[in-house]
Formats: C-alpha cells, sequence, structure tokens
C-alpha cells in the first residue's frame, strides 16, 4: 500500500508493463491556453477508473485525448505520450479510426444515430466485418444484452433509435460501442443526462463490462466515482492532484485539495 | 516484475483478452483501408465543388468583362453619363446607360418607400395583432406568396394593375398636385399606361411577401419574457414593438429590407411589360422610363456589336450595384451587431 | 399625467389601425393576383393545353405541350447539376472546411451569387455557353439555371448540417468511422428532411425563372427534345405571348401562368410538410 504514495505525486510514475493506458507528462493545449498540466498516470486493464474534480479541471480533455477526438477540431494538440498497450498513439500518421475502433467512448447525451435501432448497432459491425444476416443478427443480440437492452427493444428492432427513452437511448449508445468489440471504453459523465433508475442500470452495467474492457468514466457525481470505479484521480486546474485506490481516495486521502474536494468544502 | 500501484482485481482473465485483440485489429486494419480512397475521393469532391463555386463567379465576371469591353473602349467613362441611347445611329451608336440607371434607381427606391412601410406593417400585425386563429394560414399565404415566380407579378401588373392606375389613380394624384412647386413636376401627366409609377407599384407588390416573411421571422424570435415584462411595466402595444421588438430585432429586419432591395435592382420580368422601355429620363413618374434589366431584356436579343456590348456592360453595372448593395448590408450588420456587442 | 397616458392611448390605437390598414392592404393586392390569376388561368385550362403545341399566330387551337415539357426537361437538368454540386459544396463548408479560410471566401461569394440578378446569370451563359457553342440551346437554358440552384443548395445545406450537434458526428468517430462516412451515413442521414427541403426550394425557384431563358433557351415553336436545339418553355412562352395581339395567346399566356404557379406552390407545400415532419421528429 505504501506504494500509493508514488501516485500521489504529479511526478513521473513508475512504469507498468501491464497498464493498459498510459500517459507521460502530457499536456494538452485549446490554442493558447494549457487545459491539462503534466499528467502522467496509469489505467490498469480490467478496472474501472473514475476522474473526478470540478468543472473544466481537464477530466474530459483527458479522455478525449485517450481516443484523439481533440483531433477533430483544429487548434487544439496534445504534447507527451499517451501510451495503448506500449505504444504512443500521439505520434503523428496514426490510423485515427483503428485507434477509434479500439477505444470506444460513450458521451454526456445520448446520441443514437438517427436510423433504426437494429442499424445502430449494424452499422459499426458492418464497417469492419462481412457478415451473413444470421451472424450480423446474433452480433446485435449479443451487444444488446450485453449492454441489458435486449429485453426491452427485441420486439421493436425497427423503430427509430430515436424513440426510444433516455436511459434506453444511453445504453443503445453503450451496446453500439460494445458491439465492435473496442478493448477500452471511455465513458464522459454517460448519467449526467439520465434519471436515478437509468443511471442505476448504467452502472450495473458499468461493473459487468470491466470484466471484458478497461473503463475510464468522468463523472461529476462523487457517489458515483465511489461506487463503480476500482481507482480514482482526481484532477484540479489542469493539474492530477491525486490518484489511488478509490477507497483511499474516498477514505484517506493525501492531500488537501482532494480531502475539500471530497467533503464538499469547494468545488 | 516491474514495480505497480495497481492490485489486479482479474488478472487471470488478461491473458485471454490480449490473445483476442491480436486477431482483431488486423481485420480492421484492412477493412479501415478499402474505406481510404472513397474518403479522400469525397474530401476531394467537396473541396472540388466548393472551388467550383468560386469559379462561377470568376466566370460570370470574367465573361461580362470580356463581352463588355468594346463598350468601355467605346464610351469610356462617359457611359455612366450620356443620357442618348441611339443603337442604329451611323457610323457609331450613341449609347449611354444614365436612362436604364436612373429608371433602376428610381422604381426600387419607390417600390421600397412603399414595401418596407407596408411589409413591416403586415409583420407586426402578423406577430403581435393578429388573432391566433389567423396568424398561420396568412403567413404561410404571405411565404407562398414569396415563392411566385416574378412573371406572374409582371403580367398581372401588365393586364390589370397597369389599366386600373392610369384610369383612376394617376390622374388622382395629377390633380392633387397640379401647381405644387417639385411635386407637381414629380406627378406631371398625362397618366401613361406603361410608366415608372406602374413599374414601382408591381415591384412593391411583388417584394413585400419578402420582407413580411423575414420580418414577422424576426419579431417571432424575441423571447416572449422580454415582451411581458415590457408590458408588465404597462407599455402599449406599439411602444413594446418600438422599444423592445424593433430594437432587438434591427439586424434581421435591415437584412430583409436589404434583400427585398436587391432583389428589387435585379427584378426584370415583374417590370419589364410596363416599364415602356423608354430612354428618357423625365422628372416624372408617371412617364415611361426603363430599368437596366428591363433594357436586357427588350433588346438584348435583337442586338448585336457594341449595342449587344454595351448591354452586357449594363449587366455588369447591375451587377455591381446589386454587390454594393449586398456588401453594404453586411457591412451594417457587422457594425450593429458591434455595437450591440460592447 | 391622465393626459399623457391618454396620448399614448391615442398614438397606440393609430398604430394598430396602421398595421391592420396594412395587413389588409397587402393582402388584398395579393389576393387580388391570385384570384385574376384562377379566373383568367381556368379560363383556358383545356386538355388540349396538354396535348397541343404552342400555336403559330394567329392561330385558335393549340396548347402548351412543348413548353411544359421543355420546361420540365429544363429544370430537371438544371437541377440535377445544380443540387449535387450545391450539396458538395455546402457539405465542405459545413464539415471538412468549417475552419478554413476558403470557406470563409466561398460562402461570401455564395451569397453574392444567391442575390445576383437572373438576367446576370442569363448573360454570363449567353456569353460562355452559347456564343461558342454557336446557338441557343436547351443545354444553355439548363445551365443558367443550374447556376441559379448551386448557391440556394448550397446555403441550405452548409445550415441543415450545422443543426446536426457536433456529438452526433463525434459519437460516430468515436466508432472509428472514417470522415466520409461520418458525413455521408450520419449527417446526411441527421439532415436528410433540410437537405432535400433545401432542393425542393431551389427548384421551386427556377421553374418560374424567365429572365435567364430569354437568351438562352431561347423558345421554341415546334416540339424539340434536342439539348443542342433551342427548347420551348413556360416561362418564355408566357413572355412572348403576354404583350401579343391575338386573344388566344393571351389566354394561353394565363393558362402557363396558372400551371407555373401551381407547379411552384405544390412545391413549396411539400418543403413545408417536409419541414414540419422533422421538426415534430
Amino acid at each position: 500500500m505504501t506504494d500509493l504514495a508514488l501516485m500521489t505525486a504529479p511526478s513521473p510514475a513508475p512504469v507498468a508493463t501491464r497498464a493498459k493506458i498510459e500517459t507521460k507528462n502530457l499536456d494538452f493545449y485549446y490554442g493558447a491556453t494549457r487545459a491539462l498540466n503534466n499528467i502522467s498516470l496509469q489505467l490498469a486493464p480490467n478496472t474501472v477508473t473514475a476522474f473526478i474534480g470540478p468543472s473544466g479541471c481537464g477530466k474530459s480533455t483527458l479522455l478525449r485525448v485517450f481516443n484523439r477526438m481533440y483531433d477533430l477540431y483544429p487548434g487544439q494538440r496534445a504534447e507527451g505520450e499517451v501510451l495503448l498497450d506500449g505504444k504512443n498513439i500521439l505520434v503523428p500518421g496514426l490510423d485515427l479510426n483503428l485507434l477509434r475502433a479500439r477505444i470506444g467512448m460513450v458521451f454526456q447525451k445520448p446520441t443514437p444515430f438517427p436510423m433504426t435501432i437494429y442499424e445502430n448497432i449494424a452499422f459499426g459491425i458492418k464497417l469492419y466485418e462481412n457478415l451473413s444476416r444470421s451472424e450480423l443478427d446474433g452480433r446485435v443480440e449479443h451487444a444488446l444484452r450485453g449492454a441489458a437492452l435486449w429485453n426491452e427493444v427485441k420486439d421493436k428492432l425497427d423503430a427509430s433509435g430515436l424513440s426510444l427513452s433516455g436511459g434506453q437511448q444511453q445504453r443503445l449508445c453503450i451496446a453500439r460501442t460494445v458491439a465492435i468489440q473496442p478493448e477500452v471504453i471511455l465513458f464522459d459523465e454517460p448519467c449526467s443526462a439520465l434519471d436515478p433508475i437509468s443511471t442505476a442500470k448504467v452502472e450495473e452495467l458499468l461493473d459487468e463490462l470491466k470484466a471484458k474492457y478497461t473503463i475510464a468514466i468522468v463523472t461529476h457525481n462523487m457517489q458515483q466515482a465511489a461506487r463503480v470505479s476500482e481507482f480514482t484521480a482526481f484532477m484540479y486546474l489542469g493539474e492530477l492532484v491525486e490518484f489511488a485506490q478509490t477507497t483511499r481516495i474516498f477514505t484517506a486521502p493525501e492531500k488537501r485539495q482532494t480531502q475539500d474536494y471530497i467533503t464538499g468544502r469547494f468545488g | 516484475m516491474s514495480p505497480s500501484p495497481f492490485v489486479f482485481p482479474c488478472g487471470a482473465r488478461l491473458v485471454n483478452i490480449e490473445t483476442r485483440m491480436k486477431s482483431l485489429p488486423v481485420d480492421r486494419a484492412r477493412a479501415l483501408a478499402a474505406f481510404r480512397l472513397g474518403d479522400a475521393s469525397f474530401y476531394w469532391l467537396t473541396r472540388i465543388c466548393a472551388l467550383v463555386v468560386l469559379c462561377i463567379l470568376g466566370g460570370i465576371i470574367l465573361s461580362l468583362m470580356i463581352g463588355a469591353w468594346p463598350a468601355i473602349q467605346t464610351f469610356g467613362f462617359d457611359f455612366l453619363v450620356t443620357r442618348r441611347w441611339a443603337p442604329q445611329l451611323e457610323p457609331t451608336p450613341v449609347l449611354g446607360a444614365l436612362g436604364p440607371i436612373y429608371g433602376t434607381l428610381v422604381t426600387s427606391a419607390l417600390a421600397m418607400l412603399v414595401a418596407v412601410p407596408v411589409g413591416i406593417g403586415i409583420a407586426i400585425f402578423l406577430s403581435e395583432l393578429c388573432p391566433p386563429a389567423l396568424r398561420r394560414p396568412v403567413g404561410i399565404a404571405i411565404e407562398l406568396l414569396a415563392g411566385i415566380p416574378s412573371i406572374i407579378y409582371g403580367m398581372w401588373g401588365f393586364f390589370v394593375l397597369a389599366p386600373f392606375m392610369t384610369d383612376h389613380v394617376q390622374p388622382l394624384f395629377i390633380d392633387l398636385f397640379d401647381g405644387v412647386p417639385v411635386l407637381g413636376a414629380i406627378f406631371a401627366g398625362p397618366p401613361s399606361y406603361l410608366s415608372l409609377f406602374n413599374a414601382s407599384l408591381v415591384l412593391a407588390i411583388m417584394v413585400l411577401p419578402f420582407i413580411t416573411a423575414i420580418s414577422r421571422d424576426v419579431f417571432m424570435s424575441v423571447p416572449p419574457m422580454l415582451k411581458e415584462s415590457a408590458y408588465g411595466l404597462g407599455c402599449t402595444t406599439w411602444e413594446v414593438v418600438r422599444n423592445v421588438v424593433i430594437p432587438y430585432t434591427r439586424t434581421g429586419v435591415i437584412g430583409g429590407i436589404m434583400l427585398a432591395l436587391g432583389r428589387a435592382l435585379g427584378e426584370t420580368m415583374a417590370v419589364t411589360f410596363i416599364i415602356g422601355n423608354s430612354f428618357q429620363i423625365s422628372g416624372s413618374i408617371f412617364a415611361p422610363g426603363t430599368t437596366i434589366s428591363a433594357a436586357i431584356a427588350s433588346e438584348f436579343a435583337e442586338a448585336s456589336g457594341v449595342h449587344q456590348s454595351a448591354l452586357i456592360l449594363l449587366g455588369l453595372l447591375l451587377f455591381v450595384l446589386t454587390f454594393i448593395v449586398l456588401a453594404s448590408a453586411r457591412l451594417m450588420l457587422a457594425r450593429l451587431e458591434r455595437k450591440a456587442g460592447a | 399625467m391622465m393626459s399623457l397616458y391618454a396620448t399614448r392611448r391615442r398614438r397606440d390605437v393609430i398604430i394598430r389601425v396602421l398595421c391592420v390598414a396594412a395587413a389588409g392592404f397587402g393582402l388584398m393586392w395579393l389576393t387580388l393576383i391570385l384570384f385574376t390569376l384562377l379566373w383568367n388561368g381556368l379560363a383556358g385550362l383545356h386538355l388540349s393545353v396538354f396535348t397541343q403545341m404552342t400555336p403559330p399566330p394567329g392561330s385558335k387551337t393549340g396548347g402548351l405541350a412543348n413548353a411544359i415539357v421543355g420546361s420540365l426537361v429544363m429544370t430537371v437538368i438544371g437541377v440535377g447539376i445544380g443540387a449535387p454540386l450545391g450539396l458538395f459544396a455546402g457539405t465542405y463548408l459545413a464539415e471538412y472546411g468549417r475552419h478554413e479560410k476558403l470557406s470563409f471566401y466561398v460562402r461570401f461569394i455564395n451569397d453574392i451569387l444567391l442575390s445576383a440578378p437572373s438576367i446576370v446569370i442569363g448573360l454570363f451563359i449567353y456569353s460562355a455557353v452559347v456564343v461558342p457553342m454557336g446557338g441557343f440551346s436547351a443545354l444553355a437554358g439548363s445551365l443558367a439555371l443550374a447556376v441559379i440552384v448551386t448557391p440556394v443548395v448550397v446555403r441550405t445545406t452548409e445550415d441543415m448540417l450545422r443543426l446536426v450537434p457536433d456529438q452526433v458526428r463525434e459519437a460516430a468517430a468515436a466508432l472509428g468511422l472514417p470522415r466520409s462516412l461520418v458525413i455521408r451515413r450520419i449527417a446526411y442521414r441527421a439532415a436528410r428532411t433540410g437537405l432535400i427541403t433545401g432542393i425542393l426550394l431551389a427548384t421551386a425557384r427556377v421553374a418560374g425563372e424567365t429572365a435567364p431563358l430569354l437568351f438562352t433557351a431561347l423558345s421554341n415553336q415546334f416540339w424539340s427534345l434536342s439539348l443542342s436545339q433551342p427548347m420551348a418553355n413556360l416561362p418564355v412562352t408566357i413572355n412572348n405571348f403576354v404583350q401579343s395581339p391575338y386573344e388566344y395567346w393571351r389566354q394561353l399566356a394565363w393558362t402557363g401562368a396558372l400551371l407555373i404557379t401551381l407547379a411552384v406552390l405544390a412545391l413549396n407545400i411539400v418543403a413545408r410538410l417536409l419541414g414540419a415532419e422533422r421538426k415534430t421528429k
């Protein structure tokens, strides 16, 4: 347990060969504004890592570096290293589509595509694989089961994805992500637009998903972080303040700032 | 083993996952590679189409310049200030643009003079005064009317409006202002079937739905809260419109008016039947005249040589004129926006 | 205090009356136009209008068949060229080139094209197509219409694609979709009704355009489907018949005007219905 102390400082962290994702001295800029400052951390495989911190602390930005979503916009750039299975994904010329197929993402607001429920799932699969109709059906069902949505939608697969409720839409988006078999799934405040019951369903799902995937989740809700994650990173003003096992962060944080945030003294 | 802070909750499963992953990305890379050519071609397709839009404008300007060049060489700057239009004159025709320019400006100004207050009046009626049951049908009717081709307005002006105005309205104005300085000259008789006045009215009626539709849309965009708080102070409907609605929507309304003005300046078919195609400049608005577009429409097919070139030069002038209107509208809007922002 | 209030009330009433009067005045003219059009147009609306060719001067029989078909052909070709051009150019502005300098210029130039007088477009096509080809032709007419369609479609396409939330694009990109597929399969689909509405409105706009056809397609008294020959079309036929001394020609002009108006109104109404459907979704 004493090793944890090493993680609390933003100094270079020890190399873990088995880390799924590792950032080294990562800086991020929106134009001239620095949004992330010297972030070094490691995401362990098959765990849920939660990122918490006040708005604008850079937690969503960090998530968008992992799948290089920021590349869609000009004037945003990352410096340092982000290693996926030991390979730097910030190198120029990397096939971003391939990267994003390996690292899925679920967004704050549900974003079903304007097509049927079936198509929403099948769409991504067909992109990468030539499957027969029955194989495809099987994969769609598998994905929907994986997102605990199958029983609710199995009779209306031809309905528009937009006709589902908010919570169902979000699980549809998770199913869509799972369907293309990524290795990592990034969740960007996936429950902030959902009611408590839907939130509970998504949280249960997270617990099941971590058996197969490495999961990173940004959340505003500290109880949620405590419930779903094994590791928690507390960020503030673009810095990684503290990163440790979730139980540790919530019971005995090293840093004063973390303590203040957890107890609601600021943020 | 290297030092690691992690306590792996399910290290055993790790092996399975890694072997599974090894097979997958290869297929994906191949699948994605198949899209690469299509991806690049689509990008270039859209980019080239965007460039074609630029080229169309370049083509318009270039072809008009080339077409107008003989006339520019023959007449030079005098073209703009010459009143005479004598294409048949030997050995060289005398051609001046003053008549059509005058006609274009006068008909557009008159049309806007009528259409702007009426159009905004209708918009205020629709957004503030109209019973809700009428609001939608009338609004839709106005929008549909904005889409009717201008030749319909031109025909109607020729067959219906011009006779009516000439027999009943023009004499009224002529009698009313007879002997009054300035106004007497503007409304000098005799009444004429083919006149600037009749053409302006048709133009006004044609741009009316435009101005109304745009103004109504922007009036409707005023947040109800803003209006309600003004009514809460005890403002009358007019005061709310005057002090809240119009200031809030000024840029939109001005944009709509400028759009309508651009239409009026360049309009051909609504005026060409009833303007008279006379290159004379007379002070009276009841006299026949011509506009740039009407002159081109009625003479171009039979013109040749420097006469045709002069008509193309007229077209170039019209293009420049509408461009100036558009550019000044944009500048004005940008300035207003900046002021509102500051 | 009371007198000030009374003044304010009076002013309010005056303005209200003026607005109602303006509405009455404006709507009166517009209903009058529609009424005359229906009255005169219906009087000549027989089956022969659709089956017979445009008559020679003085004839008491004849229809608009060649003009109707010619208008359809040129409108379809014009939209067929202008709509894809505008769609892709608009796609560039809204998707790939959103932050590029090039888009700024294209946008500005497109606005100029949008407000360019249609007769100037006619002059352009005359110089650029009719003169080099050695004569008036249906192709020239179609190209003139395409030049008018393009900027309208560019504008609506860009506006409609911008209404698609960036989050949907990000979600598609997060699945590893190549950019062109994000646009074609997701953004186009999300904006589909808007894109169709834009194209319909552009079609309505050119269906009745007369000025750009006057010296490009010219007109043709006879049946012709050749793109390299002058082609009859409703607007120019109307233009030629309106000012003629022949009663029958004038009647045909009214009937043709009614047909054009009905077609344009139908296109507008379909576009509106589609738009309404989008909003309820």
